[in-house]
Order: C-alpha cells, then structure tokens, then sequence
C-alpha cells in the first residue's frame, strides 16, 4: 500500500469537500473492494475519505411502499433485517449470499452498487426491484444508474445516501456462484413489481441487464414454463475462466427459471 | 480473446486513413492518453492512465503502427508498463471499405495481460478490452467527422 491522506469527516457536506479538495480522491465505504486494491498496489490514491463517521448513511427502514436502506448498511445487516424479510424476502436473501462472512459483515450496499463489479449481486436488486438511488445531489432511476463496466451514472464526487427499494408483490433471486468467490457467474432477479415484470441479470455481461423477452413471457403467465423457450444471445457475454459467453447465457435461462419458480412457489 | 466492431464514418477512405495515422488524433482518441509523442515515423510513446473499476494505473506505453497498406488497413498496436500493476499489451486489426461516399471501419482487437492485473483481474479482461476497443474507436469517429454546420464543435468545446 502506497501512502494516502485519510479523512474521517463526521458531515456528508465535509466528505464532499475533502473529495473535491482532493487530488485524486476516493471514498471508502467498506473497504471490501478499495482496501484489497491498495495493497495490491493497483491504485494509489492521494485521499481516502471514509464515510464510517458520516451521520445519516445508516438504518433499514420500512417508507410507504417502499425499503429504504442507507447506503452505509451493511450486507449482515440487510441480510438480518426483520422489515427487509417481512417485506422483501429476496432482498433479504440476495445480502446474505454476497461473498463470505466477511465481506457480509463489512461491505456495504453503497459500496457495492457505486463499485458496479459486472458481478456483484446488488446490482440486480436495484434493477431487478425497480429502485431509485438518492445521493447528495439528486435521485437516480435504478434502470439509469448502471451504465457499462464498473461504471454508474454518478458524476464526479458525487455520494449515495440511500437505496429504496419498492416492496413488489413477489420476488427471487438465484445465482450460481463462483465457488471461491461467490461472485455472481449469473445471477437473476425476477420481480412482479406494481410497474411490471422485471427480470435482471448480473454476472453475465458488461454491467447488469433486463431480459425484455422473459419479461413478457411472464406478465401473461408468471411460470417457469413460459421463459423455458426463451433464448439468450451470448453477444456481448463475458468469458472467463470460469465460464463460457455460451455458458452464461445458458445459466441465464436456468437462473431465470429457478427464480420465477421460488417467487411463485 | 477478440473483440470486433465496425463504425461508418461519412469521410472518403484517403481521410480516415490519415486520421489513423495522425498522432493528434491518436492522442485524443486512446483512453486514458494524456501524452503522446512522435519517436519514429512508425513509432509513438504516451503516458497512459488505465482506469477500470477499483484499478487506476498509469502505464508507460509504446504505440506502434504496422502491416501499412494504404488506404485499405494497418495493425495499431500498444505495449505498456504500469510499474507495480504488471504491464499489457493489445492491438487492432483496422481496415476500411468504401460504401457508397462513406468508409465502413472495422477492427478486431485483443488485449493481453502480464503481472499483477493478470493475476487479479483474468476475469474482467474480456468486458474491459470490449470497453477500451469501443472508447478508441467510438471517440475517433467523433473526432473525425465533420462537424455540420450549425454545430459549434471544435477543439475549443472539447471536453479534455
């Protein structure tokens, strides 16, 4: 690890201008993904403004019709929450399948979302559930917020405050995890939702998608069985070591599948 | 692993293929560049900073252009350094084709990995050399194409 200033500001406003003051600043949540990258050597900012400190990022909390999480919640916490298992039973699940104790334990879902890891799981949660960002600045779509590999629709310096999710009428999602990782290879959302049908996909391409043609599927007939015929394109799909685009877009189908049988089971 | 893609730009073929080989263009058009200088009639060294996700490395690289058949194609190629991260390498296939008055551009581009983001990041390499061939490239077209007329662009309203 290279050397940094480190700012422990106690307002969001006085995060915001350690930032802008910065150099070459960058904000640190959990720390799950920053800290490793660091001693790795595999970036050297010249601050790091921790938001442990910062009133205001915190709570689970139940508004209208919607959970509202506070971008410094942690992963165990959503995963434990009472409001997000009686509401949102999938969001609940999601949490408590992201990496291991932990990361649960110090990774937040601000963090996680700002991070946009083309295989990180909140990312299908936001989309998945239709759910709106609030930073300091302004509210942003969930549809909006992803805009390709690791990158978010939030301009420079800017920080999330809150995720809200609205509670929809039921939902799942399921993975196949990378074994070591828990990584999402794929990892579906599946939500009948007050705004639709809403099908979210992680771990297989760029940044996550909607699959339009399961959602379409689904609205005349909420079943595994109609999304069976339903391909996948494996353009654009990632490839690794661990799985082809071919396989991806495959396990999509699979995923899918799985997910609208526990949502409608 | 290849990536591919394909641009039409409203210019003759003659002009893309200056443009390709203009380093003023090909310094604003590489992500990241924030220096690039001429060494040899073939040869370009720039300071490049990679940035992708949590990673940001600056890269000492070489850019080199090859297999010259005018105004038909050439290979662009880069090799760098980035001190602690490990080093890469990539390079483009270019070629261009005359449709009607335009010039069809198409590349096939692979990036290769060394050292430590090899090690780490094997699994973010196809998205991001999709990512960097579609930067490049998406950007030259901007660059090159004439501006209509209403249309006050110029390098003074360049975002840097």
């Amino acid at each position: 690890m290279y050397a940094f200033n480190y700012h422990r500001p106690d307002t969001l406003e006085a995060a915001a201008a350690a930032l802008a003051a910065a150099e070459d600043g960058r904000v640190m949540a959990g720390g799950q993904t920053l800290i490793p990258t660091l001693k790795q050597r595999l970036a050297s900012p010249s601050d790091v403004v921790d938001l442990a400190t910062v009133p205001g990022l915190g709570g689970v909390r139940r508004e209208g019709d919607a959970i509202v999480v506070g971008a410094m919640v942690r992963h165990a916490e959503v995963a434990a929450s009472a409001e997000v298992r009686a509401a949102i039973p999938a969001l609940a699940s999601l949490a408590d399948g992201i990496g291991d104790p932990q990361v649960r334990n110090c990774g937040t879902i601000g963090g996680s979302i700002v991070n946009a890891d083309p295989a990180a799981d909140y990312p299908a949660a936001v989309v998945g559930l239709g759910a709106t960002v609030r930073t300091d600045r302004r509210t942003i779509v969930g549809d909006d917020f992803f805009t390709g590999l690791f990158e978010t629709a939030l301009d420079e310096g800017e920080i999330v405050v809150s995720v809200s999710f609205p509670v929809p009428r039921r939902a799942a999602y399921v993975k196949f995890p990378n074994p070591a990782s828990r990584y999402a290879v794929v990892g579906v959302m599946v939500a009948d939702t007050a705004s639709g049908i809403r099908v979210a996909v992680t771990g297989a391409g760029d940044s996550v998608f909607r699959v339009g043609a399961m959602e379409t599927a689904l609205a005349g007939n909420f079943s595994a069985d109609a999304i069976r015929n339903v391909a996948v394109s494996q353009d654009a799909l990632n490839e690794d070591i661990h799985a082809s685009a071919e396989y991806r877009a495959h396990l999509v189908g699979v995923m899918a599948r799985r997910a609208v049988a526990a949502a409608a089971g | 692993m290849d990536i591919t893609g394909e641009y039409r730009i409203p210019l003759p073929r003659e002009a893309v293929f200056a443009a390709l080989n203009d380093p003023d263009v090909l310094g604003r058009c590489i992500p990241g560049c924030e220096a690039l200088e001429q060494v040899d009639e073939d040869e370009y060294s720039a300071d490049v900073v990679a940035k992708i996700g949590p990673v940001k490395a600056r890269f000492q690289a070489t850019i080199t252009v090859s297999n010259l058949n005018p105004p038909e194609s050439y290979t662009l190629s880069g090799e760098g350094r980035g001190g602690a991260a490990g080093f890469a390498s990539g390079s483009a296939d270019v070629s261009l084709e005359t449709v009607d008055e335009d010039t069809v551009l198409r590349y096939t581009a692979s990036i290769r990995p060394g050292g430590k983001i090899a090690q780490v990041g094997s699994r973010l390499m196809g998205g991001t050399a999709r990512k960097l061939g579609a930067e490049f490239f998406s950007r030259f077209v901007e660059v090159v194409t004439p501006a209509p007329l209403s249309d006050e662009r110029g390098p003074a309203g360049q975002e840097e």
